[in-house]
C-alpha cells in the first residue's frame, strides 16, 4: 500500500499532465472543479483525509497538500491568464509595448573598411580583381621599378619609414602593380589596397594610412580610358552629381600624370573654407603607365598601353563620416567606431 | 611657390588673373592662391619637382606665353665691358666633373647699399627679404631665371683663384648663415687658394660675403652636379633656394645669361666695372642633344582623342621643342635645354620616351578635350586574391558578432613586443631605423599590445564593456613572410539587467572563434597552456595539425577595471574549401530530446565527455551539447553536474521514446562508467 505522501507525489505529477492539455475555457473549468471543487474537488478530499494520517506523519502531510493546493490556484490562475490573453490580445493591457526591446550588440566594421569595400564592389564590377603584397618592401619594388632613381628629389615627397635590416615600409601600395605586372601578362585590371607608411606625424597626417590603386594594362588603352574609368568610379563612390576634373601634374611612375579633382563635397562646387573656394577637392592621382615602368616589368610599351591611379581611403572615410581629423580614425574609441552603420 | 604677376608682367603680357590660374592649373602649374598684395598680385603655385624650369618667374611666363599666345620678352643684357681681362684677374679650376660649367665675371668698384624700390617690392611681394642691392641683385636673378649665383668678395678670394673641388677630411667653413660647418670628402665645394669659401650649389662662406666695404665682386654662375648638391645638401641638413634648383637640375645654358645679367644690374644699381669677358668652361659632351620622334597617329591613340596636326606642332615649338617634319605624320623634336632634367632617362637607344614627349601636347591642350570613356577588355580579370573575400568574411562575421573593428598602426614599442606571446615571434622583432618616436620602434609581431591599448583608451572613458577585433599583418622578420592575424579582445558587461546581455567572459571570445571556424567549415581545437601575459590556468593554444596558430586567455593585469579576455588567431588557421559543403536536407519526421545530468570530477575535461560521446557512434543522435554546468548545493566539494542535451532524429521515420530510451541507457552506463563522480 502506498503512503499518502507518495499519493499525493502522484497527484502533483497527474495534475501536472491535465493542466498541460487543458486549451479552452471549458477545459479550464472543468480542471478547477475536479481539483478545487468545494465537494468532490480533488484537493478538498486530501485535506480531509488528513484525520486518517497517522500522526507522526501529518506534519510533513499538511505541508504537501498545502504545496498541492498552492499549486494547483497558481497554475489555474496562469492557464486562465493564457487562455484571456490569447482570446481577446487586443484588450489586453499585459504589456507596456513602449518599453525598449533588447537589441542584440551588433559590431561594427572600421570606416576605412566600410570605403574599401566599396571600392573594391565598384571595380569589381568594372571587371578588376584585388591583388595583394607585402607590407614591408625593398626599394627595388616601391622606388627603383617605379622610376624613382636613388638620389633622386622625387624621393623627397615620399618620406621614408627605413627598416634596421635595409627594407622599408611600403610608401604606396604600388609595389603591388610592379609584383602583378613581373608576374603576369596583359590584359592586367586590377585593385590593390592595404596599409602604407610615410615618416610624418600631425593633425593632418597619420604615419599609417590606407591607400587603393587600381591599374589597367592591355593593348589600345587611353588616356580617356582614364577619365572615363575614374568617372564612373567617383561618380559611384561620391553620387552622380559629382564632377571629376584631372589636371596635369607629376608622378615618377605615370607619363603623363594627373590629380584628379571631384566636385567639393562640402559645398558642391560653390566654394567653401574646405575647398579655400575652389569648389573642387583634390582626391586622387593618376596617370598613364610611364613606359619605363612597364619596361622593367617585362611588358613592351610599343605594344601595350595601361594607366594607373591611387587614392588614400582614410580622407575619404573623414569626409564621409564627417571624422575630424585623421588621429582619431585610429584611436578605436568604441563610441565612435560603433556609430559607423553603414 | 609664390609667384608676382608684376615680375611676371617684366616678360610677358599677363592675363586676367583667374583666367591665368585657370590655365595655368590646367596645364600642369596648379594656381592654388591667389593673394592681392598693394598693386600686385602674389600667385601660389605647386610646381612639380620635374619642372626646375617653371621655379622662377621667367620660366613661368614662358608657359604663359605659350598658353595664352602672346610674345616672350626675355632680358638680353647689354654690357660696356672695361678694357682689363676677366682672366687676369681670377684663374678657375675644375677639380671636378661635377661641375660641367662654371661661369665667372667680375665688377669692380661697385657701392653696395640699398636696392631701389622696384626690386625690394618685387622681392618681397615673393616673400624675401632686401639686404643690400648686391645680394638682391642675385636673388633677384635666381628667381628671374632660376639660376642660382653667389656673388663673392674678390679681396677676399685667397691668390686669386678659385677651384671647385670635393673637401678635405677635416675643412671647416662657416657658412653665411653664421654656422661653422665640419666638412667631408663628399660635399663639393668652391675654395679659393688657400680653403673652401662656399658650398658648391648650396650656401656661400661667411668670410667672403659681400659686405658694405665690399669694392669688387666675383660673380659665380654655375651648373652643378645635380646629385652631388643633393647628397652634400642632404649631409649637412641644409636645404636652400640654390640647393633647391640644382637638386631638381638647372638650365644647363643658363650660366652665361645669368652672369650677364647680374653684371649688367651691377652696373646699373650698384655702379662700378665689368672686366672684360666672362671665364666660361663649358663641358660641352656633358649634355648631348636629346631627340625623340612624336607619331601623331600614336599620340592621338594614347590619348583617345584626334588632334589637329597643326595645332601639335604649334605647341611643340612654342614650348622650344623645334619640331621638324619625319614624314608619316611624324614630328623629330629636341628637348630644350631647360627641360634637360624632365627628360633625362631616355630609351637605351638614346631617344626620349615618346611619352614623355606626349604629355607635353596633352597638357597644352588641355586633358578637358580629352573624351571619357571606357576600356573595351573581353572578360573580366581572373587573378583575384583570395585572401582578400576570406578577409571580408572574416571581418562580416565578427561585426555581426558584436565586436568593432579596430585599425592600429602596424608597429608599436619594444616593450610591449614582449607582452603577449604574438605569433611567430623568435628572436628580435623588425626594428625601424628612423622612428618617430619610443612609441612606435618596432614592427609588431603580435596585434594584441596595440589592440590592448585600444581597450585601455576605451576604459579610461568609462566603457562599460570592450568588445574590438582586428585583421592586421604581422612581422616576425627574418626571411618569414608577413602574417595575416586576428585579434580579439573584450570585457565588462551590460550594466542595465532589462538588456539580460552577459558578462563578456573566455568562454564569449572562444564562441565568437568556434562561429569563425564553422563558417570556414572547421572545428576550433585548442589545449590548455602556459602563456607569457596570460593569467595562469586561463589560457589555451589554438591547435592547427601539429603546431598552434594562435592562443586566447586573460589578460594578467590586476590594474583592469575588470578582467579582458583575448585571442589572436593566425588568418591561415582558417582553410576552406573552393566551394561550400553542400547542405543536408533536414528531416521529415520529428525529433526527441533527452537530458542527462552527469556528475563528474572538475578534472574530466569536456573536450573527453564530448569526444566519448562522437566516439560511441549512437545511432540517430543528430546533435548534442552542454545544457548547463553547475556546482555548489547538492554537488560534491571537487565535482560538477554537467546536463547534457541530445537530439535524437531519424531521415526515414519516426523514432519512437523506446529507441531512444534504449540508446540514452548505454550511452549514460558508458558516460558513468567512465567519468562518473566516485567520492
Ligand atoms: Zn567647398
Amino acid at each position: 500500500m502506498t503512503s499518502p505522501l507518495s499519493e499525493l507525489a502522484e497527484l502533483s505529477g497527474q495534475f501536472d499532465t491535465e493542466a498541460a492539455e487543458v486549451s479552452d475555457a471549458a477545459a479550464w473549468d472543468a480542471l478547477r472543479i475536479r481539483w478545487l471543487g468545494r465537494k468532490q474537488g480533488i484537493v478538498r478530499q486530501r485535506l480531509a483525509a488528513f484525520k486518517q494520517v497517522p500522526p507522526e506523519e501529518r506534519r510533513d502531510y499538511g505541508q504537501a497538500v498545502n504545496a498541492l493546493k498552492g499549486k494547483v490556484e497558481g497554475a489555474l490562475e496562469e492557464i486562465e491568464a493564457r487562455l484571456a490573453a490569447a482570446a481577446a490580445p487586443a484588450e489586453a493591457a499585459a504589456l507596456d509595448v513602449t518599453l525598449p526591446g533588447r537589441k542584440p550588440m551588433l559590431g561594427s566594421i572600421h570606416p576605412v573598411s566600410r570605403v574599401a569595400a566599396e571600392v573594391v564592389d565598384i571595380f569589381n564590377g568594372l571587371g578588376y580583381s584585388v591583388a595583394e603584397g607585402p607590407e614591408i618592401e625593398d626599394d627595388y619594388y616601391n622606388f627603383e621599378a617605379l622610376n624613382f632613381p636613388p638620389d633622386h628629389p622625387a624621393r623627397d615627397t615620399q618620406d621614408t619609414f627605413f627598416l634596421s635590416d635595409g627594407r622599408l615600409l611600403r610608401t604606396h601600395t604600388s609595389p603591388v602593380q610592379i609584383r602583378t605586372m613581373k608576374a603576369r601578362r596583359p590584359p592586367i585590371r586590377i585593385l590593390c589596397l592595404g596599409k602604407t607608411f610615410r615618416h610624418d606625424n600631425d593633425l593632418r597626417h597619420s604615419p599609417m594610412f590606407h591607400q587603393v590603386e587600381g591599374l589597367a594594362v592591355a593593348e589600345g588603352i587611353t588616356f580617356g580610358h582614364l577619365k572615363g574609368t575614374l568617372d564612373a568610379f567617383l561618380k559611384r563612390l561620391f553620387g552622380p552629381e559629382t564632377a571629376v576634373r584631372l589636371r596635369p601634374s607629376y608622378f615618377p611612375f605615370t607619363e603623363p600624370s594627373a590629380e584628379v579633382d571631384i566636385t567639393c563635397t562640402f559645398c558642391g562646387g560653390d566654394g567653401c573654407q574646405v575647398c579655400s573656394q575652389t569648389g573642387w577637392m583634390e582626391i586622387l592621382g593618376a596617370g598613364m603607365v610611364d613606359p619605363r615602368v612597364l619596361a622593367e616589368c617585362g611588358i613592351d610599351p610599343g605594344r601595350y598601353s595601361g594607366f594607373a591611379f591611387g587614392m588614400g581611403l582614410d580622407r575619404v572615410a573623414m569626409n564621409r563620416y564627417g571624422i575630424p581629423n585623421i588621429r582619431i580614425l585610429f584611436d578605436n574609441d568604441e563610441r565612435l567606431l560603433r556609430q559607423v552603420k553603414r | 611657390m609664390q609667384f608676382s604677376r608684376n615680375w611676371l608682367g617684366r616678360y610677358v603680357e599677363v592675363p586676367e588673373v583667374d583666367d591665368l590660374a585657370e590655365k595655368l592649373t590646367a596645364a600642369g602649374l596648379a594656381v592654388e592662391g591667389i593673394e592681392r598684395s598693394g598693386d600686385d598680385v602674389v600667385l601660389e603655385i605647386d610646381v612639380t619637382t620635374n619642372r626646375p624650369d617653371c621655379m622662377n618667374h621667367l620660366g613661368l611666363a614662358r608657359e604663359v606665353a605659350v598658353l595664352f599666345d602672346r610674345p616672350l620678352r626675355a632680358p638680353e643684357p647689354q654690357l660696356a665691358e672695361s678694357d682689363e681681362s676677366t682672366g687676369d684677374i681670377v684663374e678657375i679650376e675644375l677639380g671636378t666633373p661635377h661641375c660641367p660649367e662654371y661661369v665667372a665675371r667680375v665688377v669692380r668698384g661697385i657701392e653696395v647699399g640699398p636696392s631701389p624700390a622696384w626690386l625690394r617690392e618685387l622681392l618681397e611681394a615673393i616673400g624675401q627679404r632686401s639686404i643690400n642691392n648686391v645680394v638682391d641683385i642675385t636673388n633677384f636673378v635666381l628667381w628671374e631665371s632660376g639660376q642660382p649665383i653667389h656673388a663673392f668678395d674678390l679681396d677676399k678670394i685667397a691668390g686669386s683663384k678659385i677651384e671647385v673641388r670635393y673637401a678635405r677630411e677635416g675643412e671647416r667653413l662657416t657658412t653665411l648663415d653664421g654656422e661653422e660647418r665640419e666638412l667631408d670628402p663628399a660635399i663639393l665645394t668652391i675654395a679659393d687658394a688657400e680653403r673652401v669659401v662656399a658650398l658648391a650649389g648650396i650656401m656661400g662662406g661667411l668670410d667672403s660675403e659681400v659686405t658694405e666695404t665690399t669694392r669688387d665682386v666675383l660673380i659665380e654662375s654655375a651648373h652643378f652636379d645635380r646629385t652631388a648638391v643633393r647628397l652634400g645638401a642632404r649631409r649637412l641638413g641644409l636645404h636652400t633656394d640654390a640647393s633647391h634648383r640644382f637638386e631638381r637640375g638647372a638650365d644647363h645654358s643658363g650660366c652665361r645669361p645669368a652672369a650677364d645679367r647680374v653684371a649688367e644690374l651691377l652696373v646699373e644699381l650698384a655702379g662700378g666695372n665689368v672686366t672684360r669677358g666672362a671665364l666660361e668652361n663649358p663641358h660641352p659632351e656633358y649634355f648631348g642633344d636629346f631627340e625623340g620622334t612624336v607619331d601623331l597617329e600614336r599620340l592621338n591613340a594614347f590619348a583617345g582623342v584626334d588632334y589637329p596636326a597643326d595645332g601639335v606642332e604649334h605647341y611643340y615649338r612654342a614650348l622650344g621643342f623645334e619640331p621638324r617634319s619625319a614624314g608619316d605624320g611624324k614630328l623629330r623634336l629636341t628637348v630644350p635645354s631647360w627641360r634637360y632634367y624632365d627628360f633625362w632617362q631616355r630609351r637605351d637607344d638614346g631617344e626620349v620616351w615618346e611619352a614623355d614627349l606626349f604629355e607635353e601636347a596633352m597638357r597644352m591642350f588641355g586633358f578637358d578635350m580629352i573624351p571619357a570613356d571606357l576600356p573595351a577588355i573581353g572578360s573580366p580579370d581572373l587573378g583575384s586574391s583570395r585572401e582578400h573575400g576570406k578577409r571580408e568574411r572574416i571581418r562580416e562575421l565578427l561585426a555581426s558578432c558584436g565586436y568593432a573593428e579596430a585599425i592600429n598602426f602596424a608597429f608599436g614599442e619594444r616593450a610591449a613586443d614582449r607582452l603577449l606571446p604574438g605569433l611567430g615571434s623568435t628572436g628580435e622583432p623588425v626594428a625601424i631605423a628612423n622612428p618617430l618616436s619610443e612609441q612606435y620602434t618596432v614592427m609588431r609581431r603580435s596585434l594584441l599590445p596595440n589592440l590592448l591599448e585600444s581597450a585601455r583608451f576605451n576604459l579610461r572613458r568609462g566603457a562599460p564593456v570592450v568588445r574590438l577585433f582586428e585583421i592586421g599583418r604581422l612581422f616576425p622578420g627574418g626571411e618569414s613572410e608577413e602574417i595575416e592575424a586576428v585579434g580579439l579582445i573584450a570585457g565588462g558587461g551590460s550594466p542595465t539587467p532589462w538588456d539580460r546581455q552577459h558578462e563578456v567572459d573566455l568562454f564569449e571570445l572562444k564562441g565568437v572563434l568556434e562561429s569563425l571556424y564553422e563558417t570556414f567549415d572547421s572545428t576550433l581545437e585548442v589545449r590548455p597552456a602556459e602563456l607569457r601575459g596570460l593569467v595562469a590556468g586561463t589560457a589555451s593554444e589554438i591547435v592547427a595539425g601539429d603546431r598552434a596558430a594562435g592562443y586566447m586567455g586573460q589578460v594578467d593585469d590586476a590594474e583592469l577595471p575588470y578582467p579582458l579576455f583575448v585571442v589572436e588567431l593566425e588568418s591561415a588557421a582558417l582553410t576552406e574549401a573552393d566551394h561550400p559543403e553542400p547542405v543536408r536536407a533536414p528531416s521529415r519526421f520529428p525529433s526527441i530530446t533527452a537530458d542527462l545530468t552527469l556528475t563528474h570530477a572538475l578534472e574530466v575535461a569536456w573536450a573527453d565527455i564530448r569526444q566519448a560521446i562522437a566516439a560511441a557512434g549512437v545511432a540517430n543522435l543528430s546533435s548534442f551539447g552542454l545544457r548547463d554546468r553547475y556546482s555548489g548545493e547538492g554537488v560534491p566539494a571537487g565535482a560538477v553536474n554537467s546536463t547534457i542535451y541530445f537530439l535524437y532524429n531519424a531521415d526515414d521515420r519516426s523514432l519512437t521514446q523506446e529507441e531512444v530510451n534504449e540508446c540514452q541507457a548505454s550511452l549514460i552506463a558508458e558516460l558513468e562508467r567512465r567519468f562518473g563522480w566516485r567520492g
